[in-house]
């Protein structure tokens, strides 16, 4: 099985950050994990890891409703970074909103490759992997 | 025939014709005037005094050619008259003359002349004609009945209108049975008998039925000749008034029916005479107005006086508008009941303008339409509020499905983990965690139900609270905590201001915005809270200001009320309390607005309804 480098999760629910964590390590689906609680967080760190000459992480799990800044409010900062590659970084939103407005929005958003509904399986992991590999 | 001396000149002869009341003249065999009266010069305008001696002809050139047969007849000894006789000369002039044409003889018993009494009868001959004409047109007919001999007399016109033939002959009887039985044969019976019995004149309108069966509106009119206490003949005129008659019924049935109809609906009606600056109103329209005819000099007094201080610029305008011809006049507007009730009237008009275009007369309707406006606005408020229930409601409900969602997730995560787990202290740890989920679980199912209590039939539990009591209790409650922060709080609140409000729920609103300034003030200064109020009309606004960290309203603006929307990083943050906070507000018809700036703090603008009293309820 093929591995992914690096994986961000971007999520204020630390029940989620811990199963997910915990499926990608018995998948084995990659070697680093990085997690930001908030978009906020997550923009600061992923500008610091760009600003040291690191890559951007392979795939991003994001939330949607988070405090401070929201998954949406980070998507607009994040792919306005010089060093974003939608080719290099693939976005997943993981997310437990059934809203249309939000799964409307999702589909228009180019960026986003898909939408994960909670809870997150392994299946859902192996999907990700085979399309990395393609 | 007469005789005359030879010489008509003795004065007395001369003197005699000369003042004669007639116009009389004397003339020879040859037509030479002898002698005349003077009122044969006036008669036929002859401004030559002195005419004796010359001819007749060549005095009245226009002498019509009969007349000149006339008189060589007569000087053959035909004397000739005529009550009246209508000549046409050969430009078309009518003349009526009448006359008395005698040859008179001589000594000799031979004819020495003519003797003629003529007068021009023009000007009352075209007067009889023109009178004649005027009753055909008219159709007024004449009859006449004598009590003596009991005779009447019909004019051909009177048998006309009757549609009898021109030999028929009336009795008093058969002419009183013309009249259409009941009421109208009644009061002609009436009417005939009272003026033989007392003399008294009548003037009717009445309906008879013709010779032919056609039912006929007539004017009888009559006049009694009273001789020594008694009647002796009666006579009068017949006229024809069907048509008018007709279409005067069937206006007053029209204005019967259009009174009857406005009286129906209250539709009031007005009318102005543009030319006069006259401004009339029926009843209703005053009705309407909800004021008292009599205490006004005028309509439009009135009117200004009545109409809605609001409205009053923009009717003026359309009125403008509608004299114009920009716009027809068809607007609603209110007025002002006494007693400051407000109605609200529909208004519509047409203009009447003379052959130049120009606006003479406007005549308009007015009628009340305060139950429809009001229903109407009921049922405006009502979508509003059902529609903005329904949006709220389905965010109610996405946020609902998310939040139970990102619960159950978890669970069904972690007990996935669970059933699997072999290592002792990470079974342990797992366990903790789904501790973690089913108390965040609950907690969520709590907020849940707080949102659903405060959304069901607030509105018709209103109170007057006093506001300032309730800041002072809240500030109270938050002593120790203030104390600790060394915050200033300045309530800059009227004591007497009631608003209409639930309790418990004005205190959580404040209770919330105090622990939010506590909650997110800046660490580098001291909190300073600043509560003021401004009473305006029925609502107060009341600001809620502190000088903490501030919110980014540019990129949070539009969340800030959302459901669990937290914009710093707080242990206590659940995004919970201002969802709550403005849905209580709205609850009591209330509005919160916020402005802020970060670093320098953030403002609460809320809005309630207020109330005079501290009655006890509210209804």
């Amino acid at each position: 099985m093929n591995t992914i480098e690096t994986v961000c999760i971007i999520d204020d629910d630390p029940i989620f950050v811990y199963g997910a964590k915990r499926m990608i390590k018995e998948a084995g689906f990659c070697e680093e994990i990085s997690v930001y609680e908030n978009g906020s967080d997550a923009l600061l760190g992923l500008k610091a890891l760009d600003k040291n000459g690191q890559a951007l992480p392979s795939v991003i799990f994001l939330d949607l409703n988070m405090p401070i800044m929201n998954g949406w409010d980070f998507l607009a900062d994040f792919i306005t970074l010089p060093a974003f590659d939608p080719e290099k970084t693939l976005i997943y939103v993981i997310s437990s909103s059934v809203d249309p407005r939000d799964l409307i929005r999702i589909k228009d958003t180019k960026v986003i490759s898909n939408y994960i509904l909670k809870p997150l399986t392994a299946e859902d992991l192996e999907n990700i992997l085979s399309t990395e590999v393609q | 025939m007469i005789k005359i001396p030879d010489k008509l000149e003795t004065l007395s002869t001369n003197f005699l014709i000369k003042d004669s009341p007639a116009a009389v003249s004397i003339v020879d065999t040859k037509m030479r005037f002898i002698s005349h009266s003077e009122v044969w010069l006036k008669t036929f305008n002859i401004k030559d005094d002195d005419i004796e001696g010359k001819s007749f002809y060549d005095i009245l050139p226009n002498t019509p050619p009969e007349l000149r047969q006339i008189h060589a007849k007569a000087l053959k000894g035909e004397p000739d008259s005529s009550n009246g006789t209508k000549f046409v000369s050969e430009e078309g002039h009518i003349r009526w003359l009448k006359w008395k044409i005698n040859p008179w003889k001589n000594v000799h018993g031979s004819i020495g002349g003519l003797i003629m009494v003529m007068e021009d009868i023009t000007e009352e001959k075209r007067k009889e004609e023109l009178l004649i004409k005027a009753k055909s047109v008219a159709r007024i007919g004449g009859w006449e009945c004598d009590l003596v001999t009991n005779t009447i007399y019909w004019t051909d016109m009177t048998k006309q209108i009757h549609e009898v033939d021109m030999d028929f002959v009336p009795t008093l009887e058969s002419g009183i049975n013309f009249y259409k039985p009941g009421e109208h044969r009644e009061k002609i019976t009436q009417l005939v008998s009272e003026g033989i019995s007392e003399g008294k004149p009548w003037d009717a309108e009445l309906q008879i039925i013709t010779a032919k069966g056609r039912e006929l509106w007539v004017r009888a009119k009559g006049e009694t000749e009273i001789v020594n206490g008694k009647c002796l003949r009666l006579y009068g005129t017949f006229q024809d008034i069907d048509e008018k008659k007709k279409v005067e019924l069937k206006y007053q049935e029209l204005s019967d029916r259009m009174a009857i109809a406005t009286n129906a609906s209250e539709i009031g009606i007005w009318d102005y005479d543009l030319v006069n600056n006259n401004l009339v109103w029926d009843d209703h329209m005053y009705r309407i107005y909800g004021v008292d005819k009599t205490a006004f000099t005028g309509v439009v007094e009135a009117w200004e006086s009545c109409v809605h201080p609001e409205d009053k610029d923009r009717c003026n305008e359309e009125l403008e508008m509608a004299l114009r011809g920009d716009k027809e006049f068809k607007t609603e507007f209110r007025v002002l009941w006494p007693g400051e009730e407000v109605r609200y009237i529909r208004a519509e008009s047409v203009v009447k303008r003379d052959e130049y275009g120009n606006p003479v007369r406007m005549i308009g309707t007015n009628w009340d339409i305060t139950k429809e406006k009001l229903a109407e606005k009921k049922l405006k408020d009502l979508l509003d509020i059902s529609s903005e229930q329904n949006k709220s409601l389905l965010n109610f409900a996405h946020i609902v499905s998310h939040n139970l969602r990102s619960h159950s997730s978890n669970l069904s995560m972690l007990s996935g983990f669970l059933s699997k787990e072999q290592d002792e202290d990470e079974k342990h740890h797992l366990l903790s965690m789904l501790e973690d989920a089913t108390e965040s679980l609950n907690e969520t199912v709590k907020h849940l139900n707080e949102v659903v209590k405060l959304k069901t039939g607030a509105s018709e539990k209103l109170k007057p609270v006093n506001l300032y009591n309730t800041l002072k209790t809240v500030e109270k409650n938050l002593g120790l905590m203030l104390k600790d922060q060394e915050a200033n709080c300045i309530i800059d609140v009227a004591e007497d201001i009631f608003v209409k409000a639930i309790p418990a729920y004005l205190d959580s609103i404040f209770l919330n915005l105090f622990t939010n300034s506590l909650k997110y003030r800046s660490e580098e200064r001291p909190l300073v809270l600043e509560i003021r109020s401004k009473m305006q009309e029925e609502r107060v606004e009341v600001s809620f200001k502190d000088n903490g960290l501030g919110i980014d309203l540019q990129r949070h603006g539009n969340q800030i009320f959302g459901m669990y929307k937290t914009f710093h990083k707080h242990p206590d943050a659940k995004g919970i309390g201002l969802f709550i906070t403005k849905n209580q507000v709205e609850s009591m018809n209330g509005k919160i607005r916020v402005s802020s700036e970060v670093g320098v703090g953030t403002t609460f603008l809320l809005e309630f309804e207020s109330t005079k009293t501290n009655q006890n309820e509210y209804h």
